[in-house]
């Protein structure tokens, strides 16, 4: 066995050793403010060691070798494959600026009889649950790590449980993620009872009979629950804004993406698949991302705002998983490359800026105790560093050059024009339809996060603020993820390279295509850089023109009026309405104006509500239909416990009755 | 390589250098078809002149992004000019994908200018921020439906190489052109807000999107906005000309002529088209973007359908 691989995995095992151990912190000392420090601060050395040996054995090793000493040690419960390195890379990368920032958000809630500890603990089991999910190879290790990382989760968003929006919207995922598991269990206790085993490296289902899809539609809705498409996302809006700003993150970042993981690994069961997978989640795909971003640019909660924007990237990852799927049904290596490297590389992508996005709205949070954008403004002569690398965010988050966005959604387009090119006949069509409806969302996001970014940061403070302050480690984590967007955006080949590595293991025949390494990503990050060094030139060479002609500040014109207040400027509403009112329909965009006919006018009022179409007409109807059902059944709900000891015990029976049938 | 390399220098001098002539040109023809005498031909130079000696006024709130949009504005387009083709020149920027290059940048270049207009914290810059990010929007899709759907006929993912895969002679494939080309009329037309859309000569600020949001710009934060608003028009301008090409015939000399004459042609177009047409009711240009788009797919539609 390669000795340097066997080196990288001790280094994962004491990574685990020590994030677990350092459990015992928020348990030994007593002081609030010191046991959140030394907590996180072991917890960060346990990621950082993680990542650095998840690193070594994507960068150095030529072929990554799943069997290795951590596999034997744990009898093949777990193995590191390729695609479970890279989503432990994800996992890690992201979590170490989010457990940084953890510092610095408790810092507010110290001393005010909050359950900070009880947040750790939870904090600690999502974090260690999560990466076991992503590495397991056995399907009750998975399901068991699945189901500690969910509950746990739910459990820390109850941090705030005195509020009533916190309860709502967290029954909310815990609805979600009880339905996806108990959709997996299904999709497990299937693939056991075809292959007879647990183990995923035995799962090698042929998409021949009705079994395999009826496999992939289950992974499709339980994990697609989980990483949020469309017709599932009823969660994550209302989920995301009352999660405590880390968590919101970490859901977004990175728990969402284990639902992307869910999709991969049955891939990696049935492949090849036929190409009606790959056509379903081109269409939730394109849906999602479209709607996703239409229903954020209506937001005015920037959570909630963030969270719809998970929708539409988890909308591209799925494009990306399509036009993987399409490849592999016609064999075709380059495409399935290109569309799975897209889909992976904006996995990637969209953990780091997102997080980072989460993360800078709630330092404006924590300092305005608003989550409401139309109060703030203004926010750029108070915060200007956090200002730009809130941009920095948005810049990639819309897939703009010269940041990371642009480089992975650069892969997916090239797949199209490859799909189309290959394949011929109607593909040209129909992948034009999918090209000009990422531009769609490209616009969109870009009026979006113009939109948030104007609102929040420019122009005159709406509400008066007095003072703002950004810790040491507030800037740390988002100093962290704004560098690898800018760095994945400016020199992508590493990450490249990554992903063209975990592709060839696993998804593609070995080494079959170079078509991701060979893109012109020289060419581009030559581009950038001279994007880069041209404006700073330009600069320059304007401030020596500014020296002699003058430059001076003066207030904006008012055609005259002099008696401007800050409440005069554009709004959100104003902003996003001539957008909203294109699609009035499916938006469910409703103005209210009232105004008093009087000569002098005293009050005029303006209201404006925009609601999510499968989440009013689809999903709340649903939930109050199950509701009126299980009404009717509310007699069987006693006071006495051997009643339930009874309802225990049929039904056990019946299922032994079931299962003896069956086996 | 080296000549490649030349010429490529030279198609970008030739785009930054006649670009406010071929305003001025426009400006020039409008005023005669509507029987004014009209200013000089050359008066975008005498503007952009007068602009670089002024002194630079700022608004008070507002912020770096007022500072750096202009700047990357005007980098944005010299980038953007050095990837299209004169004549049958290659340009400098040439490479696979490069017309998601081209879409993203200029899209970029939108984005900060959007933020550079709210910046300044008042009302005006903010309807035309507004206005430009709704009416944006459809900017993308309908330049992936012209130029995306040759280059998904075609194969060729760069800019060069999808104008060159045009052939003038199959009757079906002459006419889907000819729609492409209208189409990428329309948004030319929206995107350097020409007349239907916006009217670049009003100063009125509430039927305005380009001119209300550069409306507290000066000095040379203007002149930046103003240069790069001329390069984008003579951009937009190639993207349409270079339809035309018969690109099976490759001397430059010809390509040079033809690029000349199209470029005539296309004065003499948007002249009588800012003549003839009046400016849009605000709330009708979404119906009028969407209209460009249905050509878009319909163009498409009946090609495949025909071939």
């Amino acid at each position: 066995m390669d000795r340097t691989l066997t080196n990288g995995n001790d280094l994962l095992i004491l990574a685990f050793t020590i994030q677990i151990i350092s459990l015992i912190f928020p348990v030994i000392i007593k002081d609030e403010r010191k046991s959140i420090i030394v907590f996180n601060i072991a917890l960060v050395t346990g990621l950082v060691l993680g990542l650095i040996s998840t690193l070594f054995s994507l960068l150095f090793t030529s072929v990554i070798l799943p069997d290795s000493i951590i596999s034997t040690l744990s009898n093949n419960w777990i193995r590191l494959d390729g695609l479970s390195l890279y989503f432990l890379f994800i996992i890690q990368i992201i979590a170490i600026p989010t457990t940084l920032y953890n510092i610095s958000y408790f810092q507010h809630y110290i001393n005010k009889n909050m359950p900070i500890k009880s947040f750790m603990t939870f904090y600690l089991l999502i974090m260690v649950s999560t990466q076991l999910v992503v590495i397991a190879n056995h399907a009750i290790l998975f399901l068991v790590s699945w189901e500690v990382m969910s509950i746990s989760a739910y459990l820390a968003m109850l941090f705030e449980k005195e509020k009533e929006e916190v309860q709502k919207g967290s029954f909310y995922f815990l609805i979600a993620t009880h339905t996806s598991v108990f959709i997996l269990y299904i999709f497990f206790f299937l693939l056991h009872h075809e292959s007879n085993s647990w183990f995923f490296n035995d799962y090698h289902i042929s998409f021949s009979g009705n079994l395999a899809a009826i496999l992939f539609i289950l992974s499709f809705i339980g994990f697609g629950i989980k990483a949020g498409f469309m017709p599932f996302h009823f969660w994550l809006p209302r989920a995301h804004p009352i999660a405590p700003t880390v968590l919101s993150a970490f859901l977004s970042g990175v728990i969402i993406k284990t639902g992307i993981y869910g999709i991969l690994r049955t891939f990696l069961f049935l492949k090849p698949v036929p190409e009606w997978c790959g056509w379903l989640l081109l269409v939730v795909g394109i849906g999602s991302a479209i709607f996703g971003v239409w229903y954020a640019l209506a937001q005015h909660d920037i959570k909630k705002l963030l969270a719809y924007h998970s929708v539409e990237n988890i909308g591209i990852i799925g494009i990306g998983i399509g036009i993987g799927f399409i490849g592999s049904a016609t064999k075709m290596p380059v495409i399935e490359v290109l569309g799975f490297g897209g889909a992976l590389l904006h996995t990637l992508n969209h953990a780091i800026f997102k997080s980072l996005l989460f993360i800078g709205s709630g330092v404006i949070y924590q300092n305005l105790g608003t989550r409401n954008i139309e109060l703030m403004g203004g926010l750029v002569h108070k915060a200007k560093y956090l200002t730009i690398l809130f941009l920095i965010g948005s810049v990639a988050i819309c897939g703009l050059p010269p940041l990371n966005g642009f480089i992975s959604e650069f892969i997916i387009y090239n797949s199209f024009f490859q799909t189309a090119k290959e394949l011929k006949n109607y593909y040209p069509l129909s992948m034009l339809l999918f090209v000009v409806g990422l531009a769609f969302v490209g616009g969109l996001a870009v009026a979006c996060f113009a939109k948030i970014n104007s609102i929040m940061f420019l122009g005159n403070e709406r509400k008066p603020i007095s003072h703002f302050h950004t810790s040491l480690f507030d800037y740390l984590s988002l100093v962290i993820f704004a560098t690898l967007c800018i760095f994945i955006g400016f020199y992508p080949q590493p990450f490249i390279g990554i992903v063209n590595k975990v592709l060839n293991n696993g998804f593609a025949p070995l080494n079959s295509t170079s078509a991701l390494i060979n893109m012109n990503w020289t060419y581009l990050s030559l581009i950038f850089l001279s994007i880069l060094f041209g404006v700073i030139i330009l600069y320059n060479v304007m401030r020596r023109i500014q020296k002699k002609y003058g430059r001076r500040t003066s207030p904006a014109w008012g055609c005259g009026y002099s008696g401007i207040t800050p409440r005069m400027q554009y709004t959100a509403s104003s902003f996003a309405d001539e957008l909203n009112s294109i699609l009035k329909v499916i938006l469910i965009y409703k103005k209210k104006v009232k105004i008093s006919k009087e000569p002098f006018p005293k009050q005029v009022t303006f209201e404006s509500h925009s609601q999510d179409l499968i989440d009013d007409k689809i999903v709340t109807p649903g939930f109050n239909f199950l509701k009126s059902i299980i009404m009717k059944i509310e007699f069987l709900s006693q006071t006495d416990i051997r009643y339930y000891i009874l309802f225990i015990l049929i039904i056990i029976t019946i299922y032994s009755i079931i299962a003896f049938i069956w086996v | 390589m080296g000549i490649e390399i030349i010429q490529g220098i030279i198609s970008i001098i030739i785009i930054i250098g006649l670009a406010p002539l071929f305003a001025g040109f426009i400006n020039k023809l409008k005023a005669i078809l509507t029987g004014r005498i009209g200013a000089p031909v050359l008066l975008p130079y005498y503007e952009l002149q007068k602009l670089f000696k002024k002194e630079t006024i700022v608004a008070t709130d507002s912020s770096f992004i007022s500072r750096f949009s202009p700047l990357l504005n005007f980098i944005i387009m010299l980038i953007a000019s050095a990837m299209l083709p004169i004549g049958f020149w290659k340009p400098l920027i040439s490479f696979n994908g490069d017309i998601i290059l081209f879409a993203y940048m200029l899209g970029l270049a939108r984005f900060f200018q959007i933020l550079a207009a709210m910046d300044i914290g008042s009302s005006f810059e903010g309807m035309g921020a507004a206005r430009e990010a709704t009416f944006a929007l459809f900017a993308e899709p309908i330049f992936f439906f012209t130029l995306g759907s040759v280059a998904f006929i075609s194969g060729q993912t760069s800019m060069y190489e999808i104008y060159h895969s045009i052939r003038l002679d199959n009757v079906s494939y002459i006419v889907f052109i000819i729609i492409c080309s209208i189409s990428a009329f329309l948004l030319a037309v929206t995107e350097c807000s020409r007349m239907p859309i916006d009217d670049p000569n009003t100063h009125l600020e509430l039927t305005m999107i380009h001119e209300v949001m550069i409306l507290d710009n000066s000095g040379l934060d203007l002149y930046l906005y103003q240069y790069s608003g001329y390069i984008k028009l003579f951009i937009y301008g190639i993207l349409e000309i270079s339809f035309f090409y018969p690109f099976s015939a490759h001397s430059y000399l010809v390509g040079l002529i033809i690029f000349i004459f199209g470029a005539i042609i296309l004065t003499f177009t948007l002249a009588i088209v800012e003549t003839i047409t009046s400016r849009f009711k605000m709330k009708n240009i979404p119906q009028y973007l969407l209209f460009a788009t249905a050509i878009g797919i319909l163009n498409l539609l009946i090609y495949t359908f025909t071939k």
